[in-house]
């Protein structure tokens, strides 16, 4: 950047400050209140301030076996969606401009829209007389419909793995774009063989990547009500159920904010310790 | 042959990964077509009809009204706002930017449901009445960091030469923002603000959350899931859709950004 430039930050900096008041306000400063109403209490559906451990106790208490399934089910989705977006956006990388063109094309019109568009296509696709089973059935691959598909925990992996694919593809195509190519050619140069070439020379470079694509899909999953309620049946309780309960009916706002607290330093635990795992595996050879 | 069924193995699995996010979208639009009421093959006639009894209802339009102002709102403000801080960030160095970038990238790592009951409980405590306003105010939160990251981007390659040359020949700096800076970057500040729009408009937690009373399209579609069978939800989803991936697909055609 050239030195004449127009703006000094000493002057301009003020550009900035719209920007800091929004964040402050509207994210930083809510975010904080929460975590202290989170050690409040409930008495005649009024919030008493003070402090006290006695939500997260009964969080720990009464919800650990939601929260474990809660974890699991979003260390599956992640996982799943990040190892599939990797195969596009490396499809995207290596092939012909029309292939990539076409997948890259998916990629970002499914972006930015239909979330609950999606979410309700999911369950007339997956439901009883959906075209899911009608076409299982019609093949002779089963003689009944699957009445599991909807109202499962499967459904709430498929429809979630479909609407963050596009998330978790992108990150990754760029990381993969920053890749000389020549990096590969040396590789294999030297008698890689494809997969090992990916593995040695392209994986490591990606983990930056591959760690946010994780993380976006798992943060989104922990969060997440209305999918599981849609398509989860009434025995997929998900950690964001419990919560947006806490703040309809029952109306425990500090339990509801303990909750959230919990759930996002357990999700920070893992997105962590797959970090720390993707480091160690993926080294550069 | 071990190669060739590798790749095979891939391009399979690509054009499988394509169909799972295209395929839902593609059906609600083709089923908002069809005459049956069912979303089943074969789709036996064609019509509009489920456009029209869409249409005859008040609650769509209010809906659309409602929408139309928050996206509205959203899509001015969080241009500003954003283009703004991306003119200071952009001559940050490295380690700053980077660290900019992570700060107001936070809520976009966020889930929704998250941000919208910080907000609402913050906003209850301070007695702030629930409207479209406050809906606006939480759609910054999120929206503003890909506009931060799509300008950011457009600076970055940005020939400041012919910056230096309007400041050198006198113009102040507002005038050199006005008449060089902004005219250069213009289709990249539309694009951005379509994509705050895009976002804006396909949110529901949120907005389901802050909104008070009343609805937008997404809480529309959330209270018509609700009652029951009604295909004009397919039209209405088919909207949704057509505004957003309109809007995005026209903002990646102005910004060639590419993720």
């Amino acid at each position: 950047m050239s030195d004449g430039a127009p703006l000094s930050l000493k002057r301009d900096g003020a550009l900035l400050l719209p920007a800091a008041a929004v964040l402050a306000g509207l994210f930083i400063g809510p975010m904080l209140y929460f975590l202290v109403v989170s050690f409040f209490k409930v008495s005649l559906f009024k919030i008493v301030p003070g402090f006290d451990l006695g939500n997260y106790a009964k969080v720990v208490g009464s919800y650990g076996p939601p929260i474990l399934f809660t974890m699991g089910i979003g260390f599956l989705i992640a996982s799943v969606t990040t190892v599939l977006a990797f195969i596009v956006a490396h499809l995207i990388w290596t092939r012909g401009r029309r292939f990539s063109g076409i997948l890259l094309a998916a990629t970002l019109l499914t972006l930015f829209g239909g979330y609950l568009v999606k979410i309700y296509a999911w369950r007339t696709l997956l439901g009883r007389d959906g075209i899911v089973n009608n076409t299982l059935v019609g093949l002779g691959i089963v003689r009944e419909p699957i009445e599991a598909l909807l109202y499962s925990p499967v459904a709430v992996v498929l429809v979630l793995v479909s609407y963050l694919l596009p998330f978790a593809i992108l990150p990754l195509y760029g990381a993969l774009r920053s890749i000389e190519e020549k990096t590969i050619e040396a590789a294999r140069d030297l008698g890689a063989s494809p997969w090992a070439a990916v593995r040695d020379a392209v994986l490591p470079r990606c983990v930056p990547a591959l760690v946010t694509a994780f993380a976006l899909c798992f943060l989104v999953t922990a969060g997440d009500y209305v999918t599981p309620r849609m398509v989860g049946g009434t025995r997929t309780m998900m950690m964001g159920n419990f919560i947006e309960s806490q703040f309809g009916l029952r109306m425990n706002v500090p339990l509801g904010a303990a909750m959230t607290y919990l759930t996002i330093t357990a999700s920070i635990a893992v997105i962590a310790f797959v970090w720390l795992a993707l480091k160690t595996v993926l080294r550069p050879k | 042959m071990n190669i060739a069924y590798g790749r095979l193995a891939n391009t399979t699995i690509g054009i499988l990964c394509m169909i799972f996010m295209v395929a839902p979208l593609v059906l609600v639009v083709l089923f908002s077509f069809g005459s049956s009421s069912l979303m089943t093959f074969p789709i036996r006639g064609f019509t509009f009809g489920w456009y029209g009894a869409l249409m005859a209802r008040d609650d769509f339009w209010s809906a659309l009204a409602n929408s139309a102002t928050v996206t509205g709102a959203v899509g001015v403000a969080a241009t500003v706002i954003g283009t703004a801080a991306a003119m200071v960030i952009v001559r940050l160095r490295p380690r700053q930017s980077a660290a900019a970038f992570f700060l107001f990238g936070l809520p976009m790592m966020m889930p929704p449901l998250v941000l919208a009951l910080a907000l609402l409980s913050l906003f209850s405590v301070l007695g702030v009445k629930l409207s479209l306003v406050t809906v606006v105010l939480a759609h910054l939160t999120f929206t503003m960091p890909f506009v931060i990251l799509i300008v950011t981007a457009r600076l970055r390659d940005f020939d400041y030469a012919v910056i230096d040359s309007a400041r050198d020949l006198g113009a102040s700096p507002l005038k050199t923002f006005l008449t060089v800076t902004f005219p250069l970057i213009r289709p990249t500040l539309f694009g951005a603000a379509l994509i705050a729009m895009a976002l804006s408009l396909d949110d529901f937690v949120i907005t389901f959350f802050l909104i008070g009373g009343g609805n937008t399209l997404p809480t529309l579609v959330w209270g018509m899931l609700r009652t029951g069978l009604d295909p004009s939800i397919n039209a209405l989803g088919t909207l949704i859709l057509l505004l957003t991936i309109g809007s995005s697909a026209l903002a990646l055609r102005l910004t060639r950004y590419r993720g």
